[in-house]
């Protein structure tokens, strides 16, 4: 069998040949048309075969916009065309193209406008018809790897120039990453070039300094510099000393009429095409030879058999054709003809004639426009170019040397944006064939008043498909350049930006998933209970262990447990501390006796609300401090920077994860601890906000008596090596009580009945405490804390809203997030909301406009969906045990 | 996106390591100063957005955990002077 694998196109199977790229099955099978394109669904064939243009885009295994003339063909691999209708082999959609003089450029500025209401249904149109193929919204990309590169050199293209650089550093013991966006050489056929190539990558494979990373385009040069090229399942980050780019020139891009049918190549594509995969662009071609190594591409299609009906040469290159070939000296290409596919071409003579040639295959060298994009981007470090990107057609020799020496280049040497190697400038026909922009569209919006590069670019989008201008910016330049040539900036290259290849948004995307997940001891113990994990920052917490309720009613009427790990947990001791902690917080620390605690707000500068936890004196100048699951790391931070800036003595230590703790909350609490503890837990021993070392079963343990769901509780802060053991006691021990762990969710319904605030669930990055009725946890007359000279400050500003709690009758709550109205006007939203088993209401938080300094008595919540209103009073304190009585126990 | 900073104390390494403490503005108060309300409310609050040179916080997180003062380009992200 000669045929071993297959693509599936279409529903056809159509064999694969080693070497193989997607476009080079389609072009063995006589399938021509490959897209259709971006706004007159021309039809389009393969054109440069190189990577650059965007004739060639397919549908591959459901990604779009994948160019088939770089992609190897698979077995098993689905490839469709897109962006046709019926189909792209017969598209109505290429009406258009008669209806153009409708379409100006611009137009969806200058239509549907008005009547207004036309706009929508316009646009709905416009983005089904334009477009380059669907995204298939069901699929799951893939979560890649990020791989990180720190040589001294990375060379971008793995031609003559490229490899020479990498072989040069390597030999001056530097270490190098060569980057190609196939495989190198692949895209060129035999001859000299390519036994260049394939001897000098001989050459670099022995060199163990280079690491070759072939099949992944770079996509940007960042500052940094940084280099990204995107694998198809990896994104490498190259982070090099110094840059070469070697990306080569791309064959001039023809414009006149006619010029983007299928069947008009460049010449490098057909004998890539010819030479590379032994597939004939075309059987009776008309050759257009405009550069040195076009003569050898015509040797190479003669050799596939592709019959040359005409050469068309300047008289030096005319001389050096066989003789058995038909040319013509100095005559120009002026337009192809066909409706889906070149039927003839029409040829000027020297002496004005035109000459109509039938063939079906039109090979053009025009010449060469530099693959500069990657060389625009980069602009800073060391960065050079080596090879056809400074010296389109260049020789081989050449290249060698000018990769060499731009390997050994310390500094950037500017590259020159000359305007003489421009193409002339195009009469007629499509100049932009990724956005389908036409010598017509430039010229009327240079009337309109577009008059230089940038602005054409942005008005047009020329430059700005797929391409990114590889195939058009030189005519683009030079358009503006004949129309205004006194002025030179208004022709000046545009500014090239990232992606210069396209990528999709998994590669974009990569190594961002990797999140740091913070466990608990007492994770596994959770999951074997049956606990539904959820993250919360970057813990991993219970949400709940399968009943909500039960785990509520254990906390209001027996006794519960409640993994608190998480919590930032802090030492800080030294002689200053107190000192210290009296300048970060804007409540009393000198006056905490000994044993006893108080809840804090933590203010930035600005008086700000940012955190909040408590502070614990243990001993003299010996502090616990605790804050927030989310906030530990940030404050450590916090910390750190003033006790650097304020230069005083003290020691900082985040405790966070060397010690675990467990909230054993309810009514049972005292019971339960004096069962375990081999010391006293009674008022007397821990009074409400009191603080203990209490032995339980042999672990010490710190209890403090806070409690953020309003029962008596006591958290026990422990050594986390052993937190399973002290669950697994407490669990035990509580049997008899009722025990039950609860969960986030059982805790969210308990903290609202209290009408207690979580800060930046409830909270703002501009929320005052007196915004959220907490004045009294702010000293006022204390001389100086953090955050004071502007409290001062917003004293004088009347606040505009406050954070109330707020009542709702009914059995069920009204969502979080819902809008709150009086009358017709909006007032606020809700933050938090909860249905209270207990109290049998609705019970919320939620932020309400102050009208003329005074608080509405009731308000409407109205949810997302305008359907749900509910009547909410507005209350004054919390709705459960407002006088604290049972935390007081 | 490759910024990178010479930590004394721990070598040259991405930014990625690092918090942003902000644009170092100025002195903060201590308790022993004296308060100038207006300054200190353009100390806090006023931003210059320089485009160049400013001295600015970092912190190491995951590294020595210190905090550093650097002076960054804001136009090629060259950072100087750490300390």
């Amino acid at each position: 069998m000669r045929f071993m694998t297959f693509i599936d196109f279409e529903g056809r199977k159509l064999p694969v040949r080693d070497g193989d790229t997607v476009a080079s099955v389609l072009q063995r099978e006589g399938v021509t048309v490959l897209s259709r394109s971006f706004k007159y669904h021309r039809p389009r064939g393969l054109y440069c075969v190189s990577g650059d243009c965007p004739n060639c885009m397919v549908t591959v295994d459901g990604e779009p916009a994948v160019r088939s003339c770089i992609t190897p063909a698979a077995d098993g691999q689905r490839v469709a065309r897109a962006n046709g209708w019926p189909s792209v082999e017969h598209d109505v959609l290429s009406m258009t193209w008669f209806m153009r003089w409708a379409l100006p450029v611009g137009f969806y500025y200058k239509l549907f406008t008005m009547p207004r209401w036309l706009w929508p249904f316009a646009q709905k149109i416009i983005s089904r018809v334009a477009g380059i193929g669907p995204v298939d919204l069901t699929s799951k990309p893939e979560k890649l790897e990020r791989r990180n590169h720190h040589p001294d050199l990375a060379v971008l293209g793995g031609g003559v120039a490229g490899l020479s650089a990498a072989l040069s550093a390597a030999r001056d013991g530097e270490s190098v990453v060569l980057l190609d966006e196939g495989m190198i050489g692949e895209k060129v056929a035999p001859g000299p070039v390519r036994s260049a190539i394939d001897d000098l990558l001989q050459a670099v494979r022995a060199q163990s300094r280079v690491t070759i990373v072939e099949r992944s385009p770079v996509t940007g040069v960042y500052e940094g510099p940084l280099v990204t090229a995107a694998a198809a399942k990896v994104l490498h980050m190259v982070h090099p000393g110094r840059i070469v780019v070697a990306t080569g020139a791309a064959e001039r891009h023809a414009v006149f009429p006619g010029s983007d049918l299928p069947g008009v190549w460049l010449g490098r594509g057909a004998a890539r095409m010819a030479g590379v995969h032994g597939v004939r662009p075309g059987k009776q071609a008309v050759v257009v030879l405009g550069t040195e190594e076009s003569l050898a591409h015509l040797e190479t299609l003669r050799k596939a058999g592709v019959g040359i009906k005409l050469a068309v040469a300047p008289a030096a290159l005319a001389a050096r054709l066989p003789t058995d070939i038909p040319s013509l000296v100095d005559g120009q290409v002026v337009q192809a003809n066909g409706r889906r596919h070149v039927k003839s071409v029409v040829v000027l003579t020297p002496t004005g004639d035109r000459r109509v040639v039938p063939c079906d295959t039109l090979v053009l060298s025009l010449g060469f426009t530099p693959r500069d994009g990657l060389l625009r981007q980069a602009r800073q470090g060391t960065v050079n170019g080596a090879g056809q990107v400074v010296s389109p057609g260049c020789s081989v020799d050449e290249a060698r040397a000018s990769g060499t020496q731009a390997a050994q280049q310390r500094s950037s040497v500017p590259v020159e944006q000359s305007v003489a190697n421009l193409p002339p400038v195009p009469e007629a026909g499509i100049v932009c064939i990724c956005e389908d922009v036409s010598v017509g569209d430039l010229a009327c919006a240079w009337r309109e008043g577009y008059t230089s590069t940038e602005i054409l670019k942005r008005y047009t989008t020329m430059t700005m498909g797929p391409c990114q201008g590889q195939m058009c910016h030189a005519h683009l330049r030079a358009f503006v350049r004949q129309q205004e040539p006194n002025v030179q900036w208004t022709s000046a290259a545009t500014t090239a930006r990232p992606p210069a290849r396209g990528l999709t948004l998994a590669q974009a995307s990569a190594g961002f998933d990797h999140h740091l997940e913070l466990r608990t001891a007492l994770h596994d113990r959770h999951l074997e209970a049956g606990a539904r994990m959820g993250w919360a920052g970057a813990w991993h917490r219970a949400e709940n262990y399968g009943d909500v309720l039960k785990e509520y009613w254990a906390v209001r009427r027996q006794v519960s447990l409640m993994d608190v790990g998480t919590l930032g947990k802090f030492r800080i001791c030294g002689p200053d501390a107190t000192e210290f902690l009296d300048r970060l917080y804007p409540m009393h620390v000198r006056t905490i006796r000994e044993g006893r605690s108080r809840y804090t707000l933590m203010l930035n500068e600005a008086g700000y609300i940012f955190d909040d936890g408590m502070i614990a004196l243990l001993a003299p100048n010996e502090f616990f401090v605790s804050t927030t699951s989310s906030g530990a790391e940030s404050i450590e931070g916090w910390f750190r920077d003033w006790k650097e800036t304020w230069k005083l003595k003290v020691h900082i230590v985040n405790q966070t994860a060397m010690l675990g703790a467990i909230n054993i909350a309810g009514p049972h609490a005292r019971e339960l601890l004096s069962r375990v503890s081999t010391d006293p837990v009674d008022n007397a021993a821990i009074p409400y906000a009191g603080i203990a070392r209490v032995t339980v079963r042999g672990i010490s343990c710190l209890a403090i008596r806070v409690g953020f769901t309003g029962e008596l509780s006591y958290e026990l802060h422990h050594p986390a090596s052993r937190s399973v053991e002290l669950w697994n006691a407490l669990m035990e021990a509580g049997a008899d009580l009722g025990i039950a762990p609860h969960g986030l969710d059982a805790l969210k319904v308990l903290r609202l009945e209290k009408g207690h605030v979580i800060i930046s669930q409830d909270t703002d990055f501009d929320t005052t405490a007196g915004k959220i009725g907490l004045d009294w946890a702010i000293k006022m007359e204390k001389p100086f804390f953090i955050g004071r000279p502007s409290l001062d400050r917003l004293a004088s500003i009347p606040p505009a809203k406050k954070l109330v709690p707020i009542r709702f009758a009914g059995d069920s709550a009204p969502d979080e997030g819902a809008q709150l109205m009086v009358g017709d006007e909006r007032v606020g939203y809700l933050t938090s909301c909860r249905y209270s088993p207990l109290l049998k209401c609705g019970v919320s938080l939620g932020w309400v406009k102050l009208a003329s300094g005074v608080l509405p008595a009731q308000v409407v919540a109205v949810s997302s969906n305008g359907k749900r209103r509910d009547v909410g009073d507005i209350a004054t304190g919390p709705f459960y045990d407002p006088e604290g009585a049972k935390l007081r126990a | 996106m490759a910024l990178r900073i010479d930590c004394p104390n721990c070598g040259s390494r991405p930014f990625t390591e690092f918090w942003f403490g902000g644009v170092l503005a100025g002195e903060p108060p201590t308790p022993e100063s004296t308060i100038d309300p207006a300054a200190e409310f353009a100390r806090v609050w006023y931003r210059s957005n320089v485009a160049g040179m400013q001295t600015e916080r970092w912190f190491h997180f995951a590294g020595c955990r210190r905090w550093l003062t650097a002076c960054r380009d804001t136009l090629t992200h060259a950072v100087h002077d750490v300390h």
